[in-house]
């Protein structure tokens, strides 16, 4: 009898005996040597240590499998390695024991591991499966076995695995929470279809393979242990028993599951299981074994009561306003905070002694980008800092932001340990986090403070969201206010900043820039590259700012004009060093370096 | 005029030098040698003298918009926290900015506004710089800009597609609004016309019953007559001669001929 005759009487009644009886007993000898001992080590060493670090990937040197790779082969492994002739193993592929995938597998590691299969959710000490967790429930002894068709949760908003590594290092979701953001402003809905994002013990951020949200809660506080792996990732990772597993969501926003009220299974008659549709038009229970205890009257209806996610059923009341286009009341916006100054000092950014040497490159000599350059900055105060290409004050820029963490000398903010610290002495993940609020940039190339894939509102929503923000309705608010308060038309909130002219894109950058109102503000030559006209409108509209504002502003530029409009003090730089510094007007009318001079007769003429 | 002895000095400039070194063509250009004077509260100072004289220059030493070689310019300010002697040439870079604008005004020939500002606001903001909240000063620079004859349609266009003559008077009421203990007038009425330089010498006539004393720079020895109590002529980068107006300008000075020529 071949599998795809039998697949439709799965559901008639009796169905049950005949699943168990498609796996024949295999004798315990003569087995086939799937996995070495050796191999089983390593597996089960990467499961111990995901158990240990709950959410955490977990490299492991994984073997071919006797299945093609994106068939189970990480599931399998993790099977073949903790399984033995004593357990009851269940296979199934999203709910039904009898697909092509289930069957093959299930005789695999049966005829492996010697154990007994069963289609009893209840019975099975093993169950390995696909896109599902079994609606019935499993107990302390049970093990789930998913297999994972993406390890990585980060990979759909980050492509570098240098930087998926880096973010859950520093437990640095924000990007996650975007996407979230994006969905949902896109479609009003939250949730994205199977997978959806979870955090693990408040810790890990975990793609669950692609199980639907009905079947996330069942992670959560779960009586039985979930072991997820990736064989062509080569990657496990595990949630054990008693675990918080949080969907990832916004606090107004709530996650929520498949579930249409009124929709009963054609079969079972059940309201309350996942449920997927036929191609009549009938829904049935996704999980057929579940389907047919329920039929058979011996389905523990008290025990899956208990499981259904009824606090994530959906509220479509509450999604109304999530598409809902944003409008500016005048005047409604927030009043920028005080500026933060040290203790006893007027500067809330100080700037001592530093220096940056390149070195140099096969043989060639090093390269002195900046020397002894000093300043202070006080809240409400803009400092220009002027020079040509390669004088240095990019170099100055970037170590002050952070973007060059090894400089030497100090640099020091009000805001930060009451200017006590050295921000050179703290690490990139310290110095990151200082940027979600304490400090932020406009740099010349849009693309560098913006994530061009993402909408105007989306960008925004990033910098609130690393800050802390949670609420979608209050991050989109602010964002909107933001966006109209630097001139881009709030129809356009929702459009992909891709496409959006390049002084579109700098005011974008620059209300990202300002979204969680940070003590200072380093602009990098931020009107060139821009049209005259539209670098003008920019130039304007940062004054305006400015002025609004108590931050201290580093401006940067090579242009006279920008630092004329913008700055009260100025230093001019050449290779590295500060040649000349004063009042910007005094600069522009009474040049007295040389190199100033030179600068002045080139910005007049 | 009172006996120096009791009279408030507000400006004491102290052996004042400038030169410029100008390194492209290796020369130095000597503009102001050794100039000293007191100002006093009340008094309005013109200065007189030919183009090149040095006028110009002494006002923006003083405002520090260029930097004196050499001497002193001390202001004494007085406010509610008591009397200040500040030595403007030694002062750090960043109180200056803040001295300007709020305690020490300057009216430069020419508006510099920022594009997409109109007059209202330029005029408001500088009233707010100086120490009123945003109402009051709104009000101010209304009062300030319709005294001027600025029309109020143009209070919200960009300053910029402004007239000259209207432009200067902008100009004119951003300094003179809620205005500061001591003004510097470069050349503040020469883009106006009879009508209009009528309405802006009486504002600038009106500051001596603020109490503001006022520094500033004519080409007309008319409306030095009219506004100034005291004349510095000026030749060469030096004082030629300090007084009274009609006492200055009667005594026929040699350089009055050429500065009037």
């Amino acid at each position: 009898m071949s599998i795809i005759e039998t697949a439709a009487p799965a559901h008639d009644d009796g169905g049950l005996q005949l699943l168990t009886s498609l796996v024949p007993e295999q004798p315990n000898d003569g087995r086939p040597v799937v996995m070495d001992e050796q191999a089983k080590r390593e597996v089960r060493r990467a499961t111990l240590s995901g158990i240990c670090i709950p959410g955490y990937i977990v490299p492991f040197g994984s073997r071919e499998m006797p299945v093609a790779r994106g068939w189970g082969s990480g599931g399998l492994q993790v099977t073949l390695a903790i399984g033995g002739p004593s357990d009851r193993v269940k296979v199934i592929d999203q709910g039904d024991e009898e697909g092509v995938n289930a069957v093959n597998l299930r005789r695999l590691i049966v005829g492996t591991l010697g154990s007994r299969p069963t289609a009893d959710t209840e019975e099975a000490t093993i169950v390995q499966s696909r896109h599902r967790v079994p609606e019935e429930w499993m107990g302390a002894d049970a093990t789930l076995v998913l297999q994972v068709p993406q390890s990585e949760p980060l990979r759909v908003v980050e492509k570098s695995v240098y930087e998926c590594k880096r973010r859950h290092a520093e437990a640095d979701y924000a990007k996650m929470w975007v996407h979230l953001y994006e969905r949902l402003a896109l479609t009003g809905v939250m949730g994205s279809g199977a997978g959806h994002p979870v955090l693990v013990h408040g810790r890990y951020l975990m793609a669950p393979s692609p199980i639907p949200r009905w079947d996330i809660p069942r992670l959560h506080q779960s009586d039985h242990l979930t072991i997820l792996s990736h064989g062509r990732d080569k990657k496990i990772y595990a949630v054990p028993p008693y675990t918080d597993v949080e969907p990832l969501s916004f606090e107004d926003v709530p996650f929520e599951v498949e579930y249409t009220p009124g929709v009963r299974c054609s079969k079972c008659g059940s309201d309350e299981s996942f449920m997927v549709e036929t191609k009549t038009g009938d829904w049935i229970c996704s999980d057929v074994q579940w389907c047919l205890k329920v039929r058979a009257g011996v389905a523990d209806l008290e025990r899956h009561d208990r499981l259904v996610p009824r606090r994530y059923y959906p509220d479509p009341s509450r999604r109304v306003r999530a598409r809902e286009r944003m409008a500016v009341v005048p005047g409604s916006r927030p009043a920028a905070p005080a500026g933060i100054t040290a203790p006893g000092a007027e500067w809330s950014l100080k700037v001592e002694g530093l220096g940056k040497v390149y070195p140099g490159r096969r043989g060639s000599s090093e390269v002195v980008a900046a020397s002894d350059v000093s300043f202070d900055v006080a809240p409400g105060e803009a400092l220009g800092v002027i020079g040509e290409s390669g004088s240095g004050k990019s170099t100055v820029m970037k170590v002050i932001i952070g973007d060059e963490l090894d400089a030497v000398g100090s640099i020091r903010v009000g805001a930060v340990d009451s200017g006590r610290t050295n921000l050179l002495s703290l690490g990139g993940p310290e110095r990151r986090r200082l940027r979600t609020n304490i400090m932020s940039v406009v740099y010349q190339d849009p693309a560098l403070g913006l994530d061009l894939g993402i909408s105007a509102g989306g960008n925004i929503a990033d910098a609130l969201i690393a800050a802390g923000w949670r609420s979608y309705h209050q991050i989109r608010r602010r964002a909107a206010e933001l966006l109209d308060r630097v001139e881009v038309p709030l129809s356009r909130m929702d459009d992909v900043v891709g496409q959006f002219s390049g002084g579109m894109r700098q005011r974008v950058q620059i209300a990202k820039a300002l979204a969680t109102d940070p003590q200072v503000l380093l602009l990098d030559e931020p009107t060139t590259g821009l049209d005259a006209s539209v670098a003008a409108g920019v130039l304007d509209l940062l004054g305006e700012l400015l002025e609004e504002r108590e931050l201290a502003v580093v401006v940067v530029s090579h242009d006279f004009s920008v630092i004329d409009a913008l700055t009260d003090r100025a230093i001019v730089m050449k290779e590295g060093r500060v040649v000349e510094a004063g009042l910007t007007d005094q600069l522009f009318a009474d040049p007295h370096h040389p190199y100033t001079q030179q600068l002045v007769a080139a910005a007049r003429s | 005029m009172t006996n120096p002895e009791t009279r408030t000095p507000v400006l004491t400039v102290r052996d004042l030098s400038k030169s410029f070194t100008l390194h492209a063509i290796g020369r130095s250009v000597e503009s102001l040698r050794s100039v000293s004077f007191t100002l006093y509260a009340g008094e309005h100072l013109a200065l007189a003298g030919a183009s090149g004289a040095g006028k110009s220059s002494l006002l923006r030493c003083i405002t520090r918009n260029y930097l004196p070689d050499a001497g002193q310019v001390v202001f004494h300010d007085i406010d509610e926290t008591g009397r200040a002697d500040i030595d403007l040439t030694a002062l750090d870079d960043r109180s200056l900015a803040r001295l300007r604008g709020r305690r020490i005004g300057y009216v430069s020939q020419f508006l510099k506004a920022p594009p997409r500002q109109g007059p209202l606001r330029l005029v408001t903001n500088a009233a707010v710089r100086r120490g009123l909240a945003l109402d009051e000063a709104r009000e101010a620079a209304a009062r300030s800009l319709l005294r001027l004859g600025i029309d109020e349609r143009l209070w919200d266009v960009d300053c910029s597609v402004l007239s000259g003559g209207e432009r200067q008077r902008v100009n004119l009421a951003a300094g003179t609004v809620s205005p500061p203990r001591l003004l510097l007038l470069d050349e503040p009425v020469s883009a106006l016309d009879p009508a209009n330089r009528a309405l802006a010498l009486e504002v600038i006539e009106d500051l001596h019953r603020q109490d503001v004393t006022v520094l500033a720079i004519y080409h007309d020895m008319n409306i030095i007559r009219r506004v100034a109590n005291r004349v510095l002529l000026m030749q060469d980068g030096v004082i030629a001669a300090d007084g009274r107006p009609d006492e200055v300008l009667r005594a026929g000075h040699a350089v009055l001929e050429e500065a009037v020529a």
